[in-house]
């Protein structure tokens, strides 16, 4: 094994690799930071570049583009509250407002770091669990899954905005818009134009929502603060400050890795749910929210840390866990390489070479990060009544891009102003998107369940793993009404 | 009207309207379901029934005063009339630019819409940077879209009709 391991050391460390991996890691990182791109859009455009490269490196590349893209998407969450990936929304959270306290570069490091310890424990994960993860997720049937999704969308809609009750709210009308388009049977849900019999793109409605508001609000309420467009201020993150995070970076990293190896969950859940637990268990969890550095560790090692684990079920069961990993399924395909229990048999070099270059690439991350958020911050000197509708442009190109689609961008406008309807109404954003991204396979886990049944719902209570997935539900609910109700309490002692 | 009693009214028409109109219209069930499957209709209908029920939860909390803390939102204290102008300006826009887009093509409907969303924040310093911004960006992303990933914009009626 030793032997192996070495041989696929000296194939890895060769120049062109290593500008690969870097070129690769910092397009990532510019395109994440970019408001409208996203870590799908930089691998799907990197794809057909992979054609003239060896199998390796190709997927080190994809690899690279998707870890650069994940932590990128913190820098525009942090410096103008635009997730540039879903999987930022929670860290636009805290970036911002400390980003508005000229602590954005604070944040940025935070995060950098965060997100880099996240990666290498989810490298390691990758490397020592993959085949025992694998295994268990394999044992998940539709009822165990539904009940599992069931279960992210509860935390999620419990940690997103100040009520369990909007975030429920929201994630209702996230799976309502999800089931637009053709069902299983062939007919076709809400299609009131023909555009959508294909239903919704994910993109479009991501981007809608969490980027346009800003522009509408711009506009609308012109509450434009001048403070916002500050220079950053205070960048060094004190060892206390670090250590003081450390508990959440370190337990975001294993939600990363455990939520990340099991297939559709991917790195927004994951730090959606890291955030949850990090202000459920930290003492200055009132502080989330306001600008917490924890609140920002939480978030980034959890969706950093989940970039390696969506490779563990794509490599032993050849199911990509996201978007992005199936695109990168493609990219294997392409290769001649068909992922599953065969690959570790049949391709064991290239397997190591791949471990040991997604380990390369997090200590890489590192770097790309400290360089290029000094170019960064000078996106906060720029005025915001020009960077918003610059958001605006690239957000129309980067959509139109993807499918050559009008509408396409119809949609983007049209979620904008369904942004702006909800935060008006005080009704978070992000349970109604991962509601929109997982609904379809919520749907059809749970009609899959029914029909293996006959229709009995007790199907969804049959097995030790749904129990346990309904207590923690109920686990959830009864956290999160209580906490509610301590809040309620203490405002009305405040009055 | 408080604002937590139209929200929860919102809530509750929204998907009343789901559940009682547009799924019976526009959710076909196919003739047949193989097995004890459930029907297209299923799950919005059961997501719709659930979403009337929050809704109606939000209202009783919205009378009984249990709502949650309302943050308040920053303007730049115009009145009410002047900023649902704003919104209507802003819907009209977009509109305009979907419907213009066919004809004078995306480069020159991108360009207009960009003026238009600067010049709405209220912006009219910085002239060349509007100029910059609004005219040079668009073109500069069309190239590199174009070039470099090969994207193909739609060049509108108008100016295949002038021979562009």
């Amino acid at each position: 094994m030793l032997n192996d391991v070495l041989s696929a050391l000296s194939a890895v460390a060769t120049l062109q690799n290593f500008l690969i991996m870097t070129a690769g890691i910092w397009g990532g990182v510019i395109v994440g930071a970019i408001p409208g791109m996203t870590g799908t859009m930089a691998v799907t455009l990197a794809l057909p570049f992979t054609f003239y490269m060896a199998p390796v490196p190709s997927i080190l590349l994809l690899v690279a583009l998707y870890k650069g893209s994940t932590y990128g998407g913190s820098v525009s969450a942090i410096l103008i509250k635009t997730p540039g990936t879903a999987s930022a929304a929670c860290t636009a959270l805290d970036g911002y407002p400390l980003a508005q306290q000229g602590k954005g570069g604070k944040a940025l490091n935070m995060a950098l770091y965060s997100s880099v310890i996240g990666d290498f424990l989810s490298n390691i994960s990758l490397i020592f669990f993959a085949a025992p993860l694998a295994l268990l997720a394999l044992h998940i049937g539709p009822p165990e899954f539904f009940m599992l999704m069931v279960f992210a969308l509860t935390t999620v809609a419990g940690v997103s905005g100040n009520s369990l009750l909007l975030g429920m709210v929201s994630a209702a009308l996230g799976l309502l818009l999800a089931t637009v388009g053709e069902d299983l049977y062939g007919s076709f849900r809400f299609a009131f134009v023909p555009d959508m019999q294909a239903g919704l793109s994910i993109a479009p409605v991501l981007i809608g929502l969490f980027a346009l508001p800003e522009l509408i609000k711009l506009v609308v309420l012109r509450a434009a603060n001048k403070d916002e467009a500050a220079p950053l201020g205070a960048q060094h993150v004190t060892r206390e400050e670090f250590m003081g995070s450390l508990r959440s970076i370190l337990k975001g990293s294993v939600i990363g890795s455990i939520l990340g190896a099991i297939p559709g969950i991917g790195p927004s859940s994951a730090a959606f749910f890291s955030y949850g637990e990090a202000q459920r268990s930290s003492k200055n969890g009132a502080n989330f929210g306001k600008g917490e550095l924890e609140g920002i560790a939480a978030s980034e090692s959890a969706n950093n840390g989940a970039c390696g684990a969506t490779m563990i079920p794509l490599l032993a069961l050849g199911v990509p866990g996201d978007v992005i990993t199936g695109v990168m399924l493609g990219a294997f395909m392409i290769q001649g390489l068909t992922p599953g229990p065969l690959l570790f048999q049949t391709n064991m070099h290239e397997i190591y070479m791949l471990f040991i270059g997604m380990l390369v690439s997090s200590v890489l991350l590192f770097f790309a990060g400290k360089v290029t958020m000094r170019m960064f911050t000078k996106v906060a000197l720029i005025p915001q009544t020009l960077l918003t509708p610059l958001v605006l442009l690239l957000c129309i190109f980067g959509i139109y891009s993807i499918a050559s689609s009008t509408f396409d961008v119809a949609v983007l406008l049209v979620m904008g102003l369904v942004g702006f309807g909800m935060f008006l109404l005080n009704i978070p954003a992000a349970p109604f998107l991962i509601a929109f991204i997982l609904g379809p396979m919520i749907e059809e886990n749970l009609r899959r369940a029914l029909a293996i049944s006959r229709g009995d719902p007790a199907v969804l209570l049959s097995s030790p793993i749904t129990w346990a997935f309904a207590v923690l539900i109920i686990l959830v609910l009864g956290l999160t009404v209580r906490r509610e109700f301590l809040k309620s309490k203490e405002r009305r002692v405040q009055q | 009207m408080t604002k937590p009693v139209l929200r929860g009214v919102l809530v509750v028409a929204f998907f009343a309207l789901c559940a009682f109109y547009l799924i019976p219209v526009y959710v076909p069930r196919p003739a047949f379901i193989p097995g004890f499957a459930p029907p297209p209709d299923m799950w919005p209908r059961t997501v719709s029934l659930i979403g009337i029920l929050l809704g109606l939860l939000v209202l009783i909390l919205a009378f009984r005063g249990g709502a949650p803390a309302e943050e308040a939102i920053k303007t730049d204290k115009s009145s009410t009339k002047r900023m649902v102008l704003r919104f209507a300006g802003m819907v009209i826009a977009f509109g305009v630019f979907l419907a213009a887009l066919p004809f004078v093509g995306f480069l020159i409907a991108v360009i207009l819409l960009t003026l238009t969303m600067v010049l709405m924040t209220g912006e009219r310093n910085y002239r060349a940077w509007i100029a910059l911004l609004s005219v040079g960006a668009p073109i500069l992303l069309l190239l590199f879209f174009n070039f470099a990933l090969g994207t193909q914009f739609p060049k509108g009626a108008l100016l295949k009709t002038l021979g562009f």
